[in-house]
């Protein structure tokens, strides 16, 4: 089955280590995640926007037992919903620290995105996000 | 001809539907019942409270399971109608879903169909076999529910991480405590102490026990997890003029109703904390003429806590922020000054799956009809609030019950 167009333009971008929001070329507003009509307005002429990568960390958590089929290897890893600085917002996967552990997250904490190899987004195609610089805890 | 009840509220016409009705199996593992054979025995005791027979009933409404998509394409193509032999009588016999909320989808659906005259008397039937499912088929199948598989799927999203997503938030806006959050479930187990029909009937617990067990998904420990159940629960629906000829002086009618769907994917929810209950809310008792503290008693949709914390706030019942804390006060305790989820809920009487919201809503009936039992039927009861949501929490519903009279 075929990949809908606007889910592999967001992940080919991804493994470009850029984060893409989708943008309605005539209202000019940002759409998250990407719909196949612009929500605003209905149009059907949708583009793209690079985003700045920068945001804030609304909530997390740390799963750590029950992980879903074929993410057991993968246990403990966080899970975080991020609103861009643009104004739109996402799930994505939460960067580690040096220990391994998430304790440098906290909620309405400045967060970025963090670019990943194309052979990560391959596999998992999500977006990552660290703490801003400077501003762990 | 509308009759003067009880209540200055209750003037009701000959199509006003009310609720006549309820019966329910005990929750748990019960690897030895079967879908089918829960399906027809609770339909049964259902019909037996409202003084019926399966030849009474006009429609059935299916609320779906989630063991199994076999059995559930059974109730979709209308077996209930043979096992219940009523075939060749029946005039409808389909399903509705909405996941958790199911129960109220159903009622409004159930209510038009009365009033419209579309349907006179209604069977609404649910049946889970969680309990003794695969689990880990169900966690898979939990996994990809409500969760796009486009935008979160490739996280690895689940849904003990949903309710941990909206726990954290929520504790972050409102300063509750890991110990504010363990409250509501220790509320619900006090509860399911007078339930028969309650997985964790005979099991106490406490604070401390909550705070002890595993870290499963920050902020969530294991025993506030909701446990999968077995479970069947039914109820039945007729216009009012229908159960006045019947001489069935106890029935409860719908005061108002209202929802929110506030999203769909958890990463697309712009206040996780407060979710859809005060626009639900607000439409709600605008229609009832009523509010909160007009109610005895609430029966709200708690597969986490913080799901029934933030409701309880929402719909009024406490000051904004302090929903876990009011459970902490003991408020909605048996004996409380407003009981709430009298029957255990999702996380002590056992999640039955699309049914947790509908053991509720039955419970919310029963104490309304006055036939909850001695152990926790709620004095004199006439108002309660019922409030649903289920999936990614993606939608907040609210019902107002009250018992009609003669």
């Amino acid at each position: 089955m075929a990949v809908d167009p606007i889910v592999s333009a967001f992940r080919e971008a991804l493994g470009r280590g850029e984060l893409l929001v989708q943008r309605c070329e005539d209202c000019g507003k940002l759409n998250m995640y990407p719909r196949h009509a612009c929500p605003f307005c209905q149009s059907f002429r949708l583009g793209w926007a690079k985003s700045e990568g920068r945001g804030t960390l609304i909530s997390y958590t740390v799963l750590r037992f029950g992980a879903p089929e074929g993410f057991e290897h993968e246990l403990p890893y966080a899970l975080g919903i991020v609103r861009l600085d643009e104004g739109v917002q996402l799930l994505c996967r939460l960067e580690p620290d040096a220990d391994g552990g998430w304790n440098h997250f906290a909620c309405d904490q400045p967060v970025a995105f963090v670019a990943k190899p194309a052979e990560e987004v391959q596999r998992r195609p999500c977006a990552w996000f660290g703490p801003a610089a400077g501003t762990g805890h | 001809m509308a009759t003067q009840g009880a209540l200055a509220t209750s003037v009701q016409s000959e199509n006003d539907p009310v609720f006549v009705g309820v019966g329910e199996l005990p929750s748990g593992r019960y690897p030895n019942r079967s879908f089918i054979g829960d399906l027809t025995h609770v339909a049964l005791l259902a019909l037996a409270d409202a003084g019926m027979k399966p030849a009474d009933v006009d429609t059935i409404l299916l609320i779906p399971n989630l063991h199994s998509f076999d059995a559930q394409a059974d109730l979709v193509f209308s077996r209930m109608v043979e096992e219940l032999g009523i075939a060749g009588q029946a005039k409808a016999s389909f399903m509705v879903h909405s996941g958790g909320s199911t129960s109220d989808n159903v009622v409004r659906t159930a209510a038009g169909l009365i009033a419209s005259g579309h349907a006179r008397t209604i069977l609404v039937l649910h049946c889970e076999r969680w309990g003794s499912a695969n689990l880990a088929d169900m966690v898979t199948m939990l996994s990809k529910n409500g969760i796009p598989a486009e935008w979160e799927l490739p996280t690895g999203l689940q849904f003990n991480a949903i309710g941990a997503l909206i726990t954290q938030r929520y504790m972050a806006s409102t300063g509750s405590t890991p110990a504010d959050m363990a409250a509501v479930c220790v509320t619900l187990r006090k509860w399911a102490q007078l339930n028969p029909n309650a997985m964790y009937r005979g099991k106490t617990l406490t604070v401390e026990q909550v705070l002890a067990s595993r870290m499963v998904a920050d902020p969530l420990h294991a025993m506030e997890c909701p446990m999968l159940a077995d479970g069947a629960a039914a109820f039945v629906m007729t216009s009012a003029g229908n159960a006045r000829a019947r001489g069935l002086d106890s029935r409860v009618r719908i005061a108002g109703s209202g929802g929110c769907v506030s999203h769909y994917s958890i990463g697309q929810e712009r206040d996780l904390a407060a979710l859809g209950w005060a626009k639900a809310a607000e439409d709600a008792y605008a229609q009832a003429g009523w509010g909160p503290h007009d109610a005895q008693l609430a029966e709200i949709y708690d597969s986490y806590a913080v799901v029934t914390a933030i409701a309880v706030e929402g719909l009024g019942m406490c000051a904004k922020g302090e929903g876990a804390r009011w459970f902490t006060s003991g408020a909605a305790d048996p004996g409380g000054t407003f009981p709430c989820n009298t029957n255990g809920g999702l996380l002590s009487a056992g999640h039955t799956g699309v049914g947790g919201g509908t053991a509720l809503l039955v419970e919310g009936i029963r104490q309304l009809l006055w036939r909850a039992g001695p152990e926790r039927q709620v004095e004199g009861c006439v108002r309660c609030i019922i409030g649903g949501s289920g999936g990614s929490y993606m939608d907040s519903q609210v019902l107002l019950l009250e018992r009609a009279g003669a």
